[in-house]
């Protein structure tokens, strides 16, 4: 029996087979390499079996892009260039994405905004085809598993089995990665920058994950087993005593109200959000309109978009975020130098010092579908802004993309993400000029603490729950009270239960998270009066460090309630 | 040779899930089939069984394609896929 600590990303136990993902480092083995013919098959099949899948749940959609590509990926016309390629002595697998890229240049020269859309496609299939011929298939679940990988990408999830998806170990990531958001939204465990992690689980029948202390126990023993058992059983007696707290609001044990929203970066996941009691989306991530495509989505595509959750919600709240993207997350159709410091570059409301017709296509088009839904006033959320003077330079593209969209009727509220230590330091300035504000608990901790979410090394550096952190939020609540505006939350922070009551303590008045944390967030809340958490807020402001905050809450929470 | 000539009334035109029911059903038939976009260009010709071919003809909505076939069921082949275009491919139709 062997155990390894990591960093606890997603709460729960499970015990079951690892199953690895990605080329392996402990292994030695090399992969098995495919030529072209037997790597498209593979393909073929793996994209028939998605959009099966996927059309048996009810994704039906989806299961159409993937049914499409895998006609691409026995598509002649695609393949007939590759094996020219490779008759003239190129590698296959350099071959058949010189192909794909050939057939996407095609269609991005087509100046047809849907079809230009569809090269992502065809590029998709020819990495995985190159993939396949690497021998880097990804591998279907088809018994319970808990994932061991190195790193996870987006992609690779989407075509996970999540009925068979016990849980998720990797070297790398942190309580902020994409595999720890995936995680929390499905309900499983997750320990992620494990280090050593695939050497020591090469070979291992079964592991204990245990995402609520952060821990890997490779092989257990049986009495570890049997903790781990009871402490899966736990989970799913608390699980339907979430279900139970379905209709109930967020409230402490004195029944103080926090508005309680969703964080959501698709439109499919606003119905679910509401399912779950979402009062409004307190952060729409608008990515998904701009990332995986090669040229600009154009304002009809947007609007329909933002239009069909406006709908959903009706006249409850939905936070649109401004376009987020550049610096680390690329977007194609904007040329950007290549940056020592990503995070600290140009990205979000950056782009618009030197792009501002985006920033302007997207408010019209959250405007225009505003409109057409009957929303007086929707909401709009400025990223990265540091100072006033960022305030107001999107507050000007605001009141231009008013008047281009003949929507001077609206009223639309302008808050902005507060981030950035400086946006902290001057909330009062900006607060008198926003409309709302909320605290991305994530980067501010990033940019706080000067250390990189994305390094595994400083994972446990990221802690919302450090006390510089809490003060910025103490100070940020504070600016909002004295201009008489709302300030919401709208990191990680907000959906984990110890976050949750801190943030009430604190007196922030919106908590937006993940819809699977609902349960245990309002059941954190709901176990303090609105006085204890105030008092233990109090105290962690005075503390030294995360973890001493910590076992604080953790006492406070536990204490049985006052009847 | 024969030929049919339809009108493609999508809103989006044929994208990836339009042109994957229409390069399947081309796929049924044993005779080759070739597709034109008049409109865009009346030059260049697909065929209706590639994916590729179809999506790289650019269709639009409003945009006019010629189908044409030879030999043995080319008759049933086009008055098929005719049929398939004119009730929008999977995809419901603006009235």
């Amino acid at each position: 029996m062997i155990r390894l600590r990591g960093i606890a990303a997603a709460p729960g136990v499970a015990i079951a087979p690892p199953r690895f993902l990605g080329p392996l480092a402990g292994d030695g083995a090399p992969g098995q390499v495919l030529d072209l013919d037997a790597a498209i098959d593979v393909a073929v099949e793996q994209l028939e079996a998605l959009s099966r899948r996927l059309a048996t749940s009810g994704r039906g959609e989806e299961a159409g892009i993937f049914e499409a590509q895998a006609l691409l990926a026995r598509d002649e016309e695609l393949l007939r260039p590759a094996r020219a390629l490779v008759a003239a002595g190129e590698r296959a697998d350099a071959a058949i994405i010189a192909a794909g890229d050939d057939a996407a240049g095609v269609l991005e020269s087509l100046e047809d905004e849907v079809l230009a859309g569809r090269a992502a496609d065809v590029r998709d299939v020819a990495a995985r085809v190159a993939r396949a011929i690497r021998g880097e298939a990804p591998p279907r679940l088809t018994e319970r598993a808990i994932i061991v990988a190195r790193d996870l990408a987006p992609s690779v999830t989407a075509e996970l089995d999540p009925s068979f998806l016990a849980g998720i170990a990797l070297e790398s990531g942190s309580r902020t990665s994409h595999a720890a958001i995936l995680a929390r939204a499905l309900g499983i465990p997750a320990v992620l920058a494990v280090p050593g992690l695939l050497e020591a689980t090469f070979g291992a029948r079964e592991l204990v994950l245990d995402g609520d202390g952060g821990a890997v126990v490779i092989e257990p023993s049986v009495a570890e087993r049997q903790v781990a058992l009871a402490a899966a059983e736990g989970q799913a007696v608390r699980q339907a005593g979430d279900r139970e707290l379905l209709g109930r609001p967020l409230a402490t044990a004195d029944g103080h109200r926090v508005m309680l929203a969703a964080n959501i970066g698709a439109p499919d996941a606003a119905a679910r959000a509401l399912e779950a009691g979402a009062e409004g989306i307190g952060l729409l991530r608008t990515e998904f309109t701009f990332l995986d495509r090669s040229t600009e989505p154009d304002e009809a595509t947007q609007a329909a978009a933002y239009g069909s959750i406006m709908r959903l919600f009706g006249q409850r709240p939905v936070v649109v975020r401004l376009l987020d993207a550049g610096g680390d997350k690329p977007l194609p159709y904007v040329s950007q130098a290549p940056e020592a410091n990503p995070f600290l570059g140009v990205r979000a409301i950056r782009l618009a010092w030197r792009r501002p017709d985006l920033l302007r296509t997207q408010m019209r088009a959250i405007l225009r579908a505003a409109l057409a839904e009957g929303i007086r006033e929707p909401h709009l959320m400025a990223p990265m802004v540091s100072d006033l003077a960022d305030l107001r330079l999107v507050r000007g593209l605001l009141d231009e993309s008013i008047a281009d969209a003949g929507a001077e009727e609206l009223r639309p509220r302008l808050g902005i993400m507060i981030e950035i230590p400086s946006a902290v330091l001057v909330a009062d300035q900006l607060a008198a000029e926003a409309a709302f504000l909320s605290i991305g608990t994530n980067d501010l901790t990033q940019y706080l603490l000067a250390a990189d979410r994305t390094n595994p090394e400083l994972a446990h550096r990221q802690d919302p729950l450090h006390p510089a952190v809490l003060r910025s939020i103490a100070r940020v609540v504070e600016a909002a009270r004295a201009a008489g505006i709302p300030v919401a939350a709208c990191g990680e922070m907000a959906g984990e239960p110890l976050g949750a009551v801190l943030l009430v303590g604190l007196g922030v008045d919106e908590l937006s998270m993940e819809p699977a944390a609902f349960g245990a967030v309002k059941r954190a809340v709901a176990s303090v009066t609105v006085a204890e958490a105030k008092d233990v807020a109090r105290r962690s402001l005075e503390v030294s460090d995360a973890e001493l905050v910590r076992r604080l809450v953790t006492a406070a929470t536990e204490r049985p309630a006052p009847s | 040779m024969s030929h049919v000539t339809v009108s493609v009334r999508n809103p989006s035109g044929v994208h990836a899930r339009p042109a994957a029911i229409f390069v399947k059903a081309a796929a049924e038939h044993p005779p080759e089939i070739r597709i034109t976009n008049l409109t865009r260009d009346p030059g260049r010709s697909a065929s209706a069984k590639s994916i590729l071919g179809v999506m790289q003809l650019g269709i639009a909505q409003g945009h006019d394609v010629r189908l044409e076939a030879d030999g043995e069921g080319a008759e049933r082949a086009l008055a098929e896929l005719r049929a398939l275009i004119e009730a929008g491919l999977g995809e419901l139709l603006p009235p």
